[in-house]
């Protein structure tokens, strides 16, 4: 796990002579991670790829892939171990799957006819693999893209935004794939992702970026860990004042009432037994109790001002 | 993985691409228009076109619509079919996923400039196909037009495609590079037509030599008054070298352009 795919050092890029769109960034992805680039629209998540694969030029800076710089002269080398989705797949609308397969195919050179069905199936679209894109739903047309990147068995899939759009169904059958291609294969995946549950489902490694700068980079474990171990629930009772003044007489942390839900603070979750108990025991009725996702907090903290 | 395998794919691709698209079907229209439009001319007065005993009717019938269509037609075609083309790449956001793949710039820009000059020639062989299936069908339906009992001198009019041809060169290197560089096809498409049109109207002053856009009409237009350097025409001179240089410059832009 030590090994890095990508690691890139003190990158700097602007668009603008006014605006720096990226600063400093660092970003080091370990081979055979889910690693997840999170930030909000437009915090430069789409840019960095665009970084990493050369169709932007860096001001300064260094982008070291498989451990080799990426100059002009490795672009051919260090691409050849790459699929890439970038935003919305490229795809030619009037065409079928199969040819656009077939395009992809005869540029990367070597790949062959078969290969074409194995990746069909892989993104379960053997059945519409005659039908024209432009008939395509956005989910379709992700999962073909998907299946485009994975043509030549690459060791590095980047994937920008690869849910956007996507219905609940769609998104899950993503993720499943995603997970099943790193478990399998031993592909290493790098998703940018504006949402932080999907990161959260879906990756190992997680890097925050907000402004152009990497505010935080980590494996997600230890992001879970790092908001400290108190589990902050919610709980939806019959008689809430009374609760919250029954907890209080506990001398429990943190308690606070928000739109007739108790809020509290617990260290473990079999504290939240016992809070059940108690308000059990002075006969209050319980609806619901449900955990709250630090996470979203500590990524509302991080990338909001 | 030779430089030429490159190439070849490129152009594999290109071909896949250009299945069931407009600017396939436009290559044949527009080949099939002009001569379509003379057939019903000289339907209606296959009467006053009935050529003197003894004279090749097909002389008059092909120079008259070669140099009558040509000319002014082929700009705007070039300027339509370049666009067209490449705005199969723009309009599938094909660029950015082209230059993230490992294959050389130049196979991607050259491919396709290959296929775009692919299609012009196609659309000057079906063109000159249809012209010479007009004649003998105007010939089948009025035997007094004589075209069935002569043969056309298909050299001498071959050549004069042949330099139409040449002389559209140089707007094929401006076009293509424009509509490489602009996803929105309105800009290649609103300067090339601007630019057709300029080169039409400034077609009888004598500088008009060195503006690519007038080539076409000069190469008919000027005849036997065509200035010459080392022996050809310098319109023929001016076109070629117009094009190797928009197309070096065209490819050395985009290879550099930050693809958003």
């Amino acid at each position: 796990m030590n090994q890095l795919i990508v690691n890139i050092k003190n990158l700097n890029f602007s668009y603008t002579k006014t605006k720096q769109d990226i600063e400093n960034l660092e970003l080091k992805i370990p081979k055979g991670s889910i690693y997840g680039f999170l930030g909000p629209n437009g915090s430069g998540k789409s840019t960095t790829i665009r970084l990493m694969l050369g169709l932007l030029k860096k001001n300064s800076g260094t982008v070291v892939l498989f451990g080799e710089p990426f100059t002009s002269k490795t672009r051919l080398q260090i691409l050849n171990r790459v699929g890439a989705l970038i935003e919305n797949p490229s795809l030619y609308d009037h065409l079928d799957a199969v040819d656009n397969l077939r395009i992809a195919a005869n540029y990367r050179q070597n790949i062959p006819f078969s290969r074409i069905n194995e990746v069909l199936e892989i993104v379960k679209l053997t059945q519409a693999k005659n039908k024209k894109i432009k008939e395509y739903s956005l989910g379709m047309k992700q999962r073909l893209g998907l299946a485009i990147s994975l043509l030549s068995n690459p060791e590095l899939i980047i994937l920008d935004e690869p849910t956007n759009g996507l219905d609940p169904k769609g998104i899950i059958e993503m993720r499943t794939l995603i997970k099943d291609l790193n478990k399998k294969y031993g592909t290493t995946i790098f998703i940018s992702s504006h949402l932080l549950s999907e990161i959260e489902r879906t990756c190992t490694h997680v890097g925050i970026i907000r402004d152009g700068k990497m505010l935080y980079q980590d494996t997600v474990a230890s992001l879970k860990e790092s908001k400290g171990t108190n589990l902050k629930i919610d709980i939806e009772v019959d008689k809430p004042t009374e609760a919250l003044s029954v907890l209080k007489n506990l001398k429990m942390e943190n308690i606070s009432l928000l739109d007739d839900f108790l809020q509290i603070e617990v260290k473990n979750k079999e504290a939240i037994t016992e809070v059940i108990d108690i308000l059990r025991s002075e006969k209050i009725d319980i609806y619901q109790v449900s955990i709250k996702n630090n996470l979203e907090e500590l990524f509302l903290s991080l990338t909001e001002n | 993985m030779t430089a030429l395998s490159f190439y070849i794919s490129s152009i594999k691709n290109e071909f896949i691409k250009l299945k069931r698209t407009f600017a396939f079907w436009l290559t044949i229209i527009s080949a099939l228009l002009f001569p379509i439009l003379f057939f019903i001319a000289f339907c209606i007065k296959h009467k006053t076109n009935t050529p003197k005993i003894g004279v090749n009717p097909w002389d008059y019938f092909m120079t008259v619509q070669i140099e009558n269509s040509t000319p002014f037609f082929i700009p705007m075609f070039i300027v339509l079919i370049t666009g067209l083309i490449m705005q199969i790449e723009h309009k599938s956001l094909g660029i950015k996923y082209l230059f993230a793949l490992p294959i050389p710039k130049w196979s991607i820009y050259f491919g396709k400039l290959t296929i775009v000059i692919f299609a012009i020639i196609t659309t000057y062989v079906y063109y000159y196909l249809a012209v010479l299936l007009s004649g003998f069908l105007l010939g089948l339906l009025y035997p007094d037009l004589a075209f069935l009992n002569f043969h056309p001198e298909h050299l001498k009019y071959i050549k004069l495609l042949l330099v139409s041809l040449v002389a559209s060169l140089g707007i094929i290197g401006i076009q293509f590079w424009l509509s490489f560089r602009y996803k929105n096809f309105v800009v290649p498409l609103g300067i090339g037509m601007f630019l057709a049109i300029i080169g039409i109207i400034v077609s009888q002053a004598p500088q008009s030599i060195y503006f690519p856009y007038s080539f076409s009409v000069l190469s008919v237009s000027l005849g036997d008054k065509m200035p010459l350097i080392f022996g050809v025409a310098s319109v023929t001179v001016f076109s070629v070298l117009c094009f190797l240089v928009t197309s070096i410059l065209g490819y050395i832009h985009i290879k550099k352009l930050n693809i958003k």
